[in-house]
């Protein structure tokens, strides 16, 4: 399998953080197996942003959910790849990365909101209604700062406490610790944790956090849920952070603050961010490379300026003369025509051939591979070696015409 | 704010309601015959019939009778029950504790039974105890109560000879007080051990009974309130951050779950009233629905009255405060700020 | 015609040239079959209604009334599996498999007229109150209001004890109670289609109110009034069974809650057939019917499954 392209120099040598390799994920459905991700491979570098781009149905909010393996268990399945994580303390020992596909369920709730975090498209769905904003974002540090939350004299704790402190208690215990010998202790543990939470949503700039903890989701506006959600995610300062569309549901004023801090928080903690998005000029703004895919596939990688100015891929192509500029002339609009193919039980061939100008009869025979065109990766036969496929170079495609 | 409107116009409409319920009360009592002739005896002369009738206010307009009929009910006065040879707010008094306890018990049963199935079933969905769960709901949603009582009364009864028809054993029941009605509580009150274990055997089977086909219709809820919870994005998002799939379950998914199923709760105890009917006459249980039943076949009209009349002001209350409830608890799921 | 807004992955096809509408009606119809439950339900409901239907000649019918219950004092108390008598007989000599099978004509009889009647009433004045509005429409809901206070059993079973104990008296009681159901279906309807936008466009063309009652609020409550009286068909005969069971039918009917109850004094003694078979029926009935109207209710109508 080609690796991806190289990202420039200055990133070049950064350490990795995630390399996905091969990832398929299958979806059992009445007519069969539908490869809703298939056989994708990118990496995320040390403090870059990386941004997935398609259209809906592309695969990409699958891919994302394999990283915290959040895909629904039945239908999909994990048909094969992995999805190797070094952490902050694995690349600093120089060890070797988990595979998270592979890892077991333990490890991977130790992983999850700790070193590896994710907000969600519509933040009012991915909020808990019935409970407060404090709650919520108290959770994550019971559950992965509990240590810090008992402090050092850990001996002078009562175990009752100990294990509030893990949200490990029943609803006995979390009677019992409302009475006088557990009390103080327990209230103590409290304002620690409100302090915490206090801190993280401060970083998101919200004034006044403490008055936001004891509100309800719906008592807040959709720009300050989704900074809470980035609070909630940002609060253990995790290597990784998936942002899955944390734009789409918010108006357009808001959208711009929020892509802010997401850059802003970024650089301070150094997170590498891999941003899911269909927004191109999102992306563009945004990410420092990033990953096209279509029905399953990556089908161009490569640096953002040079992906937007000089696109290699068919379908990338069509993107970006489909999004109307303010250059454009009136009447350019162009739309991709077609639909995304059957991705169930699919046979070998490249799957934008339904779609493509320059597709050959070759193109619905091959499943074109992902390969270096300079700084650049694109999965089109008409980059292939002829040589390499064992087929006559006549029956390559070409892929013409001018660039945006 | 929505919701206080909401409750205080569920609150006027309420004194409404029960006017128009006992109206319909009230002209069904007039409908069917004579409602003093429980009073009569065969071998009354005429005349003596027409004083009767004058008496009880049978000549007045109807209108008439129906204000004195309502005014006795305010006052506490509800006529003369003929199948208890006793006032019929005495009656009632003395027979409510018996049904309370009984429903109460069946309650306790049918939502801990229902929300534990129903949450089983719910996070398990389309396997084994899911589907043992459906089948169970809908069993229990068309199980005629008067058979299924008998078939327990065939096993448990009949044939193993665990329970005893009746509420008590009768040295045991005379040997307490009776400050409250309530076996189990009065039991409790007076420290008496024997009497309470008493009150349990007696109660398991109709309790059980009564409460079947509630514990039916809360797992069914429950159920689809759980799965549909479990599909909402806060629950991945509770899972990203960490968190056991246990936690989830519980402080996540089964506590909104439950909001919805708080709905099925002024339904439940739709059942459990009329159950109390079929249950009371199979068990002899000596409480409100075995006396409506008696009143049924003997056409004690007062009695039947009091008891539709009792019945519905109950029924309405607690759907009052249930739909009050859940306006409550959903306004901070559903209501935007 | 706007295909409104209700729920349903499938909305029944009521309009559009015939062959369409057949074929929809054929997705319907196997997207609900695709549900083994209700299938079941609806074998058991098809093996009923043979049963029903068949009742002259599955049995002897009894001289003079077929719908009394046969008694044959030489034959008291026979166990399941006597000679002539697969189910054992009563405590007065009657065929208990004969109660079984006429009493499934009785329920048939008595669900279909129950819900024939119910039907017609609850539309009549559901419609009404939706069409007329205003303050008639705050009465009759007021009216709709009053009936549900009064828990279902326990009303009809103080109207058949006002009016004397017999079947027919039953079956009015249940009409009595079980109309307002429909009412409010069909009044929620309207009130829906008059808060969407396409009434007034339509009106704007000249359709007449009446005109868009009947191609379009008819055929949109077609569905929900479906699947209750479906369900209602099922709770019916279960409530009738309980009402003959407290004992306000005539005695002796062949009528499932009479047997039960005329067999419960034996059960002492060991005899339990008597109660057994005709309570298991309606057991079955109730359990049949719910059955295809969840499974309706699924397909046609999934949202409703919350209240």
């Amino acid at each position: 399998m080609t690796a991806p392209a190289a990202s420039p120099p200055s990133r070049a040598t950064a350490p990795l953080v995630v390399s996905v390799q091969d990832l398929r994920v299958h979806f059992k459905v009445k007519a069969g197996m539908a490869h809703a991700v298939d056989g994708v491979s990118f990496d995320v570098r040390d403090g870059e942003t990386l941004g997935l781009v398609g259209e809906t149905g592309c695969g990409k909010t699958v891919t994302a959910r394999s990283f915290l393996r959040l895909v629904k268990s039945p239908p999909g399945i994990y048909a094969g790849g992995k999805i190797d994580f070094w952490s902050r303390d694995t690349r600093r020992s120089g060890g070797e990365p988990v595979d998270l596909l592979g890892i077991s369920d333990r490890e991977m709730l130790a992983i999850r909101g700790d070193r590896i975090a994710m907000i969600f498209q519509d933040p009012a769905k991915a909020l808990n209604p019935a409970m407060s904003i404090g709650d919520q974002v108290a959770e994550v540090f019971y559950q992965h700062r509990s240590d810090d939350l008992i402090g050092e004299r850990s001996d002078r704790v009562p175990t009752l406490v100990r294990r509030a402190s893990r949200q490990l208690t029943t609803g006995p215990e979390r009677l019992a610790l409302r009475l006088p010998p557990w009390r103080r202790q327990s209230r103590a543990l409290r304002r620690r944790v409100d302090a915490l939470v206090a801190g993280a949503l401060a970083e998101t700039q919200i004034a006044n956090p403490r008055k936001i903890m004891d509100r309800y989701p719906h008592e807040l506006s959709g720009g300050m849920k989704q900074r809470v959600m980035i609070a909630q995610a940002l609060a253990c300062n995790p290597d990784l952070l998936i942002a899955d569309e944390p734009t789409t549901a918010l108006d357009v004023t808001i959208q711009a603050r929020i892509l802010e801090l997401i850059a802003d928080l970024q650089e301070r903690h150094g997170t590498s961010v891999l941003y899911i998005s269909h927004d191109l000029s999102l992306v563009r703004q945004m990410c420092d490379r990033v990953a096209v895919m279509y029905a399953g596939r990556i089908v161009e990688t490569g640096d953002t300026p040079a992906v937007f100015s000089d696109p290699l891929h068919p379908y990338t192509r069509g993107l970006m003369a489909a999004v109307p500029s303010a250059t454009q002339k009136r009447g350019e609009l162009q739309a991709i025509e077609g639909n995304v193919p059957e991705m169930v039980n699919p046979t070998p061939s490249c799957r934008f051939h339904t779609r493509c100008r320059f597709a050959v009869d070759l193109c619905r025979r091959v499943d074109p591979e992902l390969l270096d065109v300079g700084d650049q990766g694109v999965a089109c036969l008409a980059y292939a070696s002829a040589a390499e496929l064992g087929v006559p170079e006549s029956s390559l495609p070409l892929v013409e015409g001018p660039n945006r | 704010m929505q919701i206080r409107e909401y409750i205080l116009r569920r609150l006027m409409i309420f004194p409404l309601i029960i006017i128009g319920t006992s109206i319909i009360v009230f002209t069904l009592s007039r409908v069917g015959g004579n409602p003093i002739a429980i009073y009569l005896e065969h071998e009354m002369t005429p005349a003596e019939v027409a004083e009767i009738e004058e008496r009880y206010g049978l000549n007045d307009p109807l209108p008439v009778q129906y204000l004195a009929w309502a005014g006795g009910v305010l006052t506490g006065d509800m006529g003369w029950s003929g199948v208890s040879a006793q006032p019929v707010t005495e009656a009632l008094l003395d027979r409510v504790g018996a049904t309370l306890e009984l429903a109460l018990f069946a309650a306790v049963v049918a939502v801990t039974l229902g929300i534990g199935l129903g949450t089983f079933g719910g996070a398990r969905r389309d396997r084994l105890p899911d589907h043992l769960t459906r089948v169970f709901s809908i069993s229990g949603a068309s199980m005629p109560i008067f058979w299924f009582a008998i078939l327990l009364l065939i096993l448990f009864w009949v044939n193993l000879g665990w329970v005893s028809i009746g509420r008590s054993d009768p040295t045991i029941f005379a040997s307490i007080a009776h400050p409250t009605g309530l076996y189990t509580v009065d039991a409790i009150l007076a420290g008496s051990l024997t009497a309470f274990l008493d009150a349990l055997a007696y109660m398991a089977l109709p309790a059980i009974t009564l409460g079947f086909g509630a514990t039916a219709i809360i797992a069914r809820m429950m159920r689809s309130s759980l799965v549909e919870e479990l599909n909402e994005d806060y629950v991945d998002a509770a899972r990203a951050k960490g968190l056991p799939e246990k936690l989830v379950l519980r402080r996540h998914a089964r506590r909104n779950a439950l909001i919805p199923t708080v709905t099925v709760i002024g339904l439940g105890f739709g059942f459990l009233l009329q159950g109390t009917v079929v249950v009371e006459i199979i068990f002899r249980w000596p409480g409100l629905g075995r006396w409506m039943a008696d009143a049924v076949l003997r056409g004690d009209q007062a009695t039947i009255m009091a008891y539709v009349l009792f019945t519905s002001v109950l029924f309405l209350a607690v759907n009052l405060i249930v739909d009050v409830m859940y306006a409550y608890l959903d306004r901070r799921v559903v209501l935007g700020a | 015609m706007v295909e409104l807004s209700a729920p349903g992955r499938i909305p029944l096809p009521t309009h559009g040239p015939f062959a369409v509408r057949v074929r929809r009606l054929a997705e319907v119809a196997r997207e609900v079959l695709r549900n083994p439950t209700t299938v079941a339900g609806l074998v058991i409901i098809v093996a009923l209604l043979t049963m029903a239907f068949l009742a002259p000649v599955l049995t002897e019918p009894n001289t003079p009334d077929p719908y009394q219950m046969p008694r044959d004092w030489t034959m008291r108390d026979a166990p399941p599996g006597t000679p002539g008598h697969p189910l054992g007989t009563t405590s007065t000599g009657g065929d208990v498999f004969y109660g079984v099978v006429w009493g499934a004509r009785t329920s048939l009889q008595l669900s279909v007229i129950v819900v024939g009647i119910t039907v017609t009433v609850g539309i009549i004045v559901g419609s009404l109150a939706g069409f007329i509005g205003g303050k008639l429409d705050e009465i009759l809901m007021r009216v709709v209001d009053v009936f549900l206070a009064i828990p279902e059993l326990i009303f009809a079973l103080a109207i058949a004890a006002v009016l004397g104990p017999s079947f027919s008296n039953i079956i009015f009681a249940l009409s009595v109670v079980f109309w307002v159901k429909y009412a409010r279906i069909i009044r929620g309807q309207i009130i829906h289609i008059k808060q969407n936008d396409y009434v007034d466009a339509a009106r704007v063309t000249g359709d007449s109110r009446f005109s868009i009652y009947r191609k379009d609020v008819l055929p949109n409550s077609i569905t929900p009034v479906m699947v209750q009286a479906t369900m209602d068909m099922g709770g019916i005969v279960l409530t009738a069974a309980t009402l003959s069971f407290i004992g306000l039918a005539e005695a002796g009917l062949a009528e499932w809650g009479v047997l039960v109850s005329d067999g419960q004094a034996g059960i002492s003694a060991g005899k339990w057939w008597a109660s057994t078979f005709p309570g298991l029926m309606v057991f079955l009935w109730a359990l049949a019917f719910n059955l295809v109207g969840d499974g309706l209710r699924d397909v046609l109508d999934p949202r409703t499954e919350r209240r």
